[in-house]
């Protein structure tokens, strides 16, 4: 039964998002066998009569439709929602995508309580037991969040097929627990919370390696500016990302000038400033007075009066 | 030939013998170059365009009209700044609505975006505009060095929008640098990224340094006397972040930093203070003495 879990959760994808991949990929074709196996085994002693992978799969559903028709009409009831709100996006190849996305969702609802009748049967909750944050459900999908971001410049988010090029590709995926696949995949699905609150959304420099390489032709890069905006909205901003907005506020510059380059280059034949917002305190008025209507400075809490910081 | 000459932050407050250099280069080009008074920070692309969208375009933007009041193309040479110009400006001109809310925030600074320049790199100029052969006319020095090339990731992507070099296996580099009679010579992951971009340099500096040294390892095992870039932030990335790296890790690794103005400031026989070498935190005296020893010093 064990083999069988781990089987499912391999399928769906759902639960341990940072193995599932890994385990996509690589373990391919050895858990496969050994879920044959183990089916086989099974046939021998109880004499069932699953061989495949999907006869195993089909069984474990059967009795979830039966004890949780509620699980059912909630899935309707999200594809109509979710629906609703694109009607103007109209490529069938989204909506395709949009539909699938939507199975998954309730498929993983469906799936947590498809585990209820099992358990009743050993008696106890093994499986779900201490882990109802790590499953999904309605509460955590933010059903504006895709279109957000496709709005800020992404529409092309809606054509990811999950291939896993990105994350193939990705410099930053290779040293960090950041998993591009995942967040857009997050994304698509609408857990904002989830996502924006993740701190390794923060870990892409922004190489583009990944868009580079995806078969959709997805703005991956955006897509991820798009998430970090949405983040910072929320307040998920580092304070050494707030210190350089506030060195552009103080003065024009991300990295302003200091007493030694003055020197440097006064010594090279350079004016001792540069001729932009360190040397024109107009040309930094104008940028101030557009990070004022923009309220960027309230986003970063820039008290404008004691030049500091909030 | 005359461009708006945008310098960013960088290069001028860190590194001011790239601009040198570069002035230098242009006026033995002829080509002029004209300061954009009261230009600020790009501003970053990974940084101001992630945290808000709006003030990333709108201060862009601000830049770009000064360009457009000067009635002049955007010279850049920095990948950042070439970065966050180069899309504000394609994004504004296709648009409208977009460029209309980013209007109004100008209007109240009395400028208006009118979509009216182009940005440019100073390696894409060049390569294109001024050519290989008119390039080779001003070394006088030539550079018998091996150096590992560094594209960085915002000259030439995304590909689909820019069209230089291939992303994956471009050229144009490793010529303009072979000009010189320097030998662009091939390394592991060459076309990975330094880590500083993205904010990531100031989030996480252990995650940066991490992608710095495995440039440096992979630059160092290929046997190179040098570093050359074309993005003042890589440039930072390459000089302070071998300091940080060989701190944090107790390596040893020597490689100085060139931008590619300050390669071709060694090719027109430049003197090293002009090109500020000393004030970087990796020393380029082995490698100007290598060539000083090959050319009989002067």
């Amino acid at each position: 039964m064990k083999t069988l879990k781990r089987l499912k959760k391999m399928l769906t994808g759902d639960k341990e998002p940072e193995k599932s991949e890994a385990e996509n990929s690589v373990g391919q074709s050895e858990p496969e066998v050994k879920t044959e196996e183990a089916a086989e085994g099974k046939q021998e002693t109880a004499e069932k009569t699953h061989k495949t992978t999907e006869s195993v799969t089909q069984q474990s559903k059967e009795p979830e439709t039966e004890v949780q028709p509620a699980a059912e009409t909630e899935k309707q009831e999200i594809i109509e929602e979710k629906s609703e709100l694109k009607p103007e996006t109209s490529k069938t190849e989204t909506e395709k995508v949009e539909t699938e996305e939507l199975e998954e969702v309730a498929e993983k609802q469906n799936e947590s309580k498809s585990d209820e009748p099992k358990t009743e049967r050993s008696g106890n909750m093994t499986l779900l037991e201490g882990r109802e944050k790590d499953t999904i459900t309605r509460d955590d999908i933010d059903v504006n969040f895709k279109n957000d971001i496709m709005a800020a410049g992404a529409e092309s988010v809606a054509l990811c097929f999950q291939c896993g090029t990105c994350s193939g590709a990705c410099p930053s995926g290779r040293r960090t627990p950041y998993k591009i696949r995942q967040l857009v995949r997050r994304a698509v699905m609408g857990l904002k919370e989830d996502v924006i609150s993740d701190d390794t959304i923060w870990m892409c420099t922004t190489c583009y390696e990944c868009q580079e390489r995806c078969p959709r032709g997805i703005k991956i890069v955006d897509v991820v500016k798009a998430v970090r905006n949405e983040a910072a909205k929320a307040g998920y901003m580092a304070p050494s990302h707030k210190a350089t907005g506030s060195f552009v506020l103080k003065t024009g510059h991300g990295v302003p000038i200091n007493p030694a380059t003055r020197e440097l280059r006064k010594k090279i034949g350079l004016s001792e400033l540069p001729p932009t917002t360190h040397e024109f305190p107009e040309a930094l008025e104008e940028v101030q007075k557009i990070t004022k209507i923009t309220a960027f400075d309230k986003l970063i809490g820039y008290n404008w009066e004691t030049g500091e910081l909030e | 030939m005359a461009f708006a000459y945008f310098l960013g932050c960088i290069m001028n407050n860190r590194y001011p013998g790239i601009e040198k250099a570069t002035r230098i280069l242009m006026e033995k080009l002829g080509i002029e170059l004209d300061d954009m008074e009261g230009a600020s920070c790009c501003p970053a692309p990974g940084v101001f365009g992630s945290f808000d969208k709006t003030t990333w375009a709108a201060i862009a933007a601000r830049n770009l009209t000064i360009a457009e009041d000067m009635g002049a193309d955007v010279l850049t040479e920095c990948n950042g700044c070439f970065g966050s110009l180069r899309d504000s400006n394609a994004l504004l001109k296709e648009d409208e609505e977009f460029k209309g809310k980013i209007n109004n925030i100008l209007g109240e600074v009395g400028r208006e975006f009118k979509g009216e320049v182009n940005v440019r790199h100073l390696a894409e100029v060049l390569y294109k505009d001024v050519g290989l052969d008119k390039l080779s006319e001003i070394v006088t020095k030539p550079l018998n060095l091996k150096v590992a090339v560094h594209y960085g990731c915002h000259f030439l992507k995304p590909s689909a929008e820019i069209d230089i070099d291939s992303p994956f296996k471009p050229t144009i580099l490793d010529e303009l640098v072979e000009v010189t009679g320097a030998k662009s010579v091939p390394y592991k992951e060459k076309m990975m990224c330094c880590g500083a971009g993205g904010g990531l340099r100031s989030r996480d500096l252990d995650v940066t340094l991490d992608y710095t040294k495995e440039k440096l390892e992979n630059m160092t095992e290929a046997g190179v006397d040098a570093i050359v870039d074309i993005c003042p932030f890589c440039h930072l990335q390459f000089d302070v972040g071998q300091k940080e790296v060989n701190e944090k890790y107790g390596t040893n690794f020597q490689l100085p930093v060139f931008h590619l103005a300050q390669l071709y400031g060694l090719a027109m026989g430049l003197d090293k203070d002009d090109l500020t070498m000393d004030a970087q935190q990796i020393s380029a005296d082995p490698v100007i003495k290598k060539l000083d020893v090959i050319t009989g010093g002067e």
